[in-house]
């Protein structure tokens, strides 16, 4: 506004010094000012003036708009429980509740996506719910605030992704492509991978889980002369579980020139030395805590070689303890997802050294109740279940709360139920354990009735 | 009253750790200028610092007060003068002046209760006494309105340069002296210029503004009985005078109608929480606000019905130019409402510029947007409608709900205004209303 500056450095050095002027004021404020005005009759005059002339901003381009649907809103009880969750009661179900809600194609209300995304930041597990959650939103949030970039997951099959996007996009496209086409994902990695940094080429290599096959095999062994140790051991191990690989039959040979079988009697001789060619083949030969040197080698040639059959199992060993082998089949059973391996190891009490939890969720989960029956009886059943995907099969649901029904009030199954109050299906949430009110002093007991019928009501409003 | 012996003083004590401390205060020797009237147990007691405390009790209480940083209550000071007074180590005298005001204040400060607890609303307790008080009132406020117009004026003439070192310690003794001249509207304003120095680049600017205005309370005030009636009330209220609830309820102006929840602010502080709900009725078009305190910590009133929907209500309107405040009496049950219609930045502008002209130091403004689309704007963000004209989003607002809501496609937004920008609060996801704020 025209004179307000000459008004301004009045006030800044005094009108003793200089005097106001007016004359250069708007026409409208001269008008207003009275006889013999003082400066702060004019300044509030101009204030006035220049606070109504306000106009509306000009020239400025809206966002883009999110392309895509919406999907229907549940209803509000729905909505009000995630409200809830989000607010910190029973957060621990806001994976479950967008996972149904997505399941029945139910959308959530779009002011909660901030504090969803802000929520999956910092845990990865609920990255693609959120993401699934946000549907047309979520490529779209994720351009304007860079610490939602994770949203831009799953969303980008266009190829300009892999040359241009950044780490999250082209390790997303990356997957989704390894799927859908593994050998056109593999040419795609061929193509850039002497230009990526190590830590680059070794989360690349950790994608080709997914369709893991012989054609895999070339590009594999090569780079187990790779210059970075990280990208060699990562490609070792999947080598490992590449059937009939050039690599299982270098491991076969080593192992059958240490373990023989004679007359129903295992016999091992120690490795004496690594040779190189085992180091490339991702052989560790560093010590290891609790394990002498040469049985640490052993155990990691069986562990990376094909598996014998599971009869072996009842043989008896001469050249080293029992539990070396054991634990290294474990180890191989795992990696190949052997069934009969695993229901051998859990059976016969063998030391798996802690897979008993992965052995386990190698067989059927019709299985798991018997299995779990039996080995209770050594293992705590707290550490058993502990480590099983969620929702559990029905039975080991009612199985683990009967348990928790007969169990009293003793503090050291509270772990047991916090694992059960989440996991159990939702055709078991109405076990007759919630009809039984719960003692006052009882507080596992009491919060796992509570998540049970917390759960329970959020299946209804689902629905 | 007057006679507490030592087993009653001991259970005063808020715990065995101030009993056993108070009883190490009960000697003579720590006290100075001690003494007990009928009412009162008062002395100095020599603490760790240079200043004695000074302690005093009144015994029809008991009450206590010490000027020790204890926070328990009452404190060993006060503890050890009961001991002392129990034991009859205390001279009876008459009460020094310090200890008579405190008496005196306290009951006052009764008898004010009681009258208040058995008044009726709106009634005057002693409706001469009660114009004594207001005349005298009215003096100290013209007296401070004199004293704040030559400090202004003295600061214009000498000039605001240097005010960067020594204008906030100036205008903060200055907010204080209204306070004690009974203006404490204006001292708010004070404390506001305050705030500006020093501040941005543009700082003698902002501070001229926050000055002329403050010159134009008092120059508004040396022409009370000139101005027109409503405005005469805008300007008493922008001193610091309030008008008891009951007289609004009484003599207010009452609109009745099904009242549009706009949106609400909540403006947390050390002190106090301040809610300002924004309705706007359905029939009549008026816009209100009904403002909400509580103690930090405290909770708020709750709603009387949600962002989005109606509540039926008859509401008395504070006095005014720009009547806006209100009081809320609720007639039914709140209501789901339709998204409501708005304005383009253009029109929502020129409603505020005539809220202005009605009341020049009007700040905030409901604003009803109607189509706006959110956009960046510098390091912040906008709002521009359907003809490209647009608002700014106050710096400090957290836009992501919005912004999730709106999705870029043009979203129905309430807010209020003020003139840094537009502070949105609720926006409609097709008839669906929902607080982003």
């Amino acid at each position: 506004m025209r004179g307000w500056d000459g008004l301004v450095s009045s006030a800044l050095l005094g009108t003793e010094r200089r005097p106001p002027q007016f004359a250069e004021l708007p026409p409208s404020i001269q008008e207003q000012l009275g006889e013999d005005p003082g400066l702060l009759d004019a300044a509030a005059l101009a204030t006035l003036y220049h606070r109504a002339g306000r106009l509306p901003l000009q020239g400025i381009a809206p966002l883009p708009v999110a392309e895509g649907e919406d999907r229907p809103l549940p209803r509000p009880n729905a909505i009000r429980r995630l409200t809830a969750m989000l607010g910190g009661f029973q957060t621990a179900a806001l994976g479950e509740w967008l996972r149904i809600a997505t399941e029945k194609g139910w959308g959530i209300p779009p002011e909660h996506l901030p504090a969803l995304a802000d929520y999956a930041r910092g845990r990865s597990e609920y990255r693609r719910l959120v993401v699934e959650a946000a549907g047309r939103r979520a490529g779209w949030l994720a351009d304007l605030n860079p610490e939602w970039r994770f949203l831009h997951q799953a969303v980008n099959d266009d190829p300009q992704v892999w040359t241009h996007g950044n780490a999250l996009q082209r390790r997303s496209w990356f997957r989704r492509l390894r799927q859908r086409d593994p050998g056109t994902a593999l040419d795609a990695l061929r193509e850039v991978w002497p230009t990526e940094p190590a830590a680059a080429r070794t989360e690349f290599l950790s994608e080709l889980t997914a369709q893991l096959s012989k054609a895999d095999e070339e590009f594999l062994e090569a780079a187990l002369d790779d210059r970075s140790k990280e990208v060699r051991r990562a490609a070792a191990k999947l080598l490992a579980r590449v059937e009939g690989s050039q690599y299982s039959e270098r491991m076969a040979e080593r192992v059958a020139s240490f373990v023989t079988e004679e007359r129903g009697l295992l016999t091992v001789t120690l490795p004496p030395r690594i040779t190189k060619a085992m180091e490339r083949d991702g052989i560790d030969p560093q010590p290891h805590p609790g394990l002498g040197r040469r049985a640490w080698w052993l155990r990691q040639l069986i562990a990376a070689a094909p598996l014998p059959p599971p009869r072996l199992l009842d043989l008896p060993v001469e050249g080293v303890g029992f539990e070396v082998l054991q634990t290294a089949w474990a180890e191989a059973a795992v990696r190949e997802r052997n069934v009969d391996w695993a229901r051998a190891l859990l059976t016969s009490n063998a030391s798996t050294d802690n897979r008993t939890a992965e052995l386990l969720r190698l067989l059927p989960d019709e299985e798991w109740p018997a299995v779990i029956e039996q080995l209770r009886k050594t293992i705590d059943l707290g550490d058993l279940v502990g480590g099983l995907p969620v929702p559990w099969p029905a039975p080991l649901g009612v199985l683990v709360l009967d348990q928790l029904r007969k169990a009293g009030t003793a503090r050291s199954f509270a772990r047991l139920a916090s694992t059960a109050a989440r996991a159990v299906p939702v055709g078991v949430l109405t076990h007759p354990l919630v009809r039984e009110p719960p003692g006052e002093e009882d507080t596992w007991r009491s919060r796992l009735i509570e998540t049970l019928n917390f759960r329970r009501e959020m299946y209804e409003e689902l629905s | 009253m007057g006679a507490w012996d030592t087993e009653q003083v001991l259970a005063l004590a808020p715990d065995p750790a101030a009993a056993k401390a108070g009883q190490a205060q009960a000697r003579v020797a720590k006290w100075s200028d001690a003494g007990r009237s009928e009412h009162a147990l008062w002395g100095y007691c020599q603490g760790s610092g240079k200043k004695p405390y000074q302690t005093m009790v009144d015994l029809s209480g008991p009450a206590f007060r010490c000027s020790c940083p204890s926070r328990k209550f009452p404190c060993k000071h006060a503890l050890g003068l009961m001991l002392l007074g129990a034991a009859g180590e205390l001279t009876a005298t008459g009460e020094p002046d310090w200890v008579d005001a405190w008496l005196t204040e306290r009951a006052g400060r009764a008898e004010r209760a009681a009258e208040r607890a058995e008044r009726k609303p709106g009634e005057v307790a002693d409706p001469l006494a009660a114009q004594q008080r207001a005349s005298r009132r009215a003096d100290r406020v013209s007296a401070g309105m004199a004293e704040l117009q030559s400090w202004l004026d003295d600061q214009v003439r000498r000039g605001l340069s240097g005010f960067e070192q020594r204008g906030y310690g100036e205008l903060s003794r200055l907010a204080a002296r209204m306070v004690d001249a009974q203006a404490p509207g204006v001292a708010g304003a004070v404390r506001r210029a305050a705030g500006v120095v020093g501040r941005g680049h543009d700082w003698p600017g902002e501070l001229l503004e926050e000055l002329s205005l403050i010159h134009l309370t008092v120059s508004a005030h040396n022409r009370l009985a000139e101005l027109p009636p409503s405005l005469a009330d805008t300007v008493q209220t922008r001193i610091g005078w309030t008008v008891e609830t009951a007289r609004v309820r009484a003599e207010g102006e009452k609109v009745e109608d099904d009242w549009l929840v706009l949106g609400r602010v909540v403006e947390p502080d050390e002190r106090l929480t301040v809610r300002r709900l924004w309705l706007r009725g359905a029939t009549t078009g008026r816009l209100a606000l009904i403002l909400d305190f509580a103690a930090a910590g405290r909770r708020l009133e709750p709603l009387p019905a949600w962002p989005g929907e109606y509540v039926p209500a008859v509401l008395s309107f504070y006095p005014g130019a720009l009547p806006l405040r209100a009081l809320l009496d609720q007639t039914a049950p709140r209501m789901p409402a339709p998204k409501p219609h708005g304005l383009t930045a253009r029109q929502a502008l020129a409603a505020y510029v005539e809220s202005l002209a009605a009341d020049p130091w009007n700040e905030r403004w409901p604003l009803v947007l109607q189509g706006v689309r959110p956009a960046r704007y510098g390091e912040g963000w906008a709002l521009v409608d359907e003809s490209g004209d647009a608002l700014e989003i106050l710096p400090f607002v957290d836009p992501w709900k919005l912004l999730a809501v709106s999705a870029g496609e043009p979203v129905t937004v309430a807010g209020e205004w003020n003139r840094a920008g537009f502070r949105p609060m609720t926006c409609w996801d097709s008839d669906r209303a929902v607080i982003v704020a």
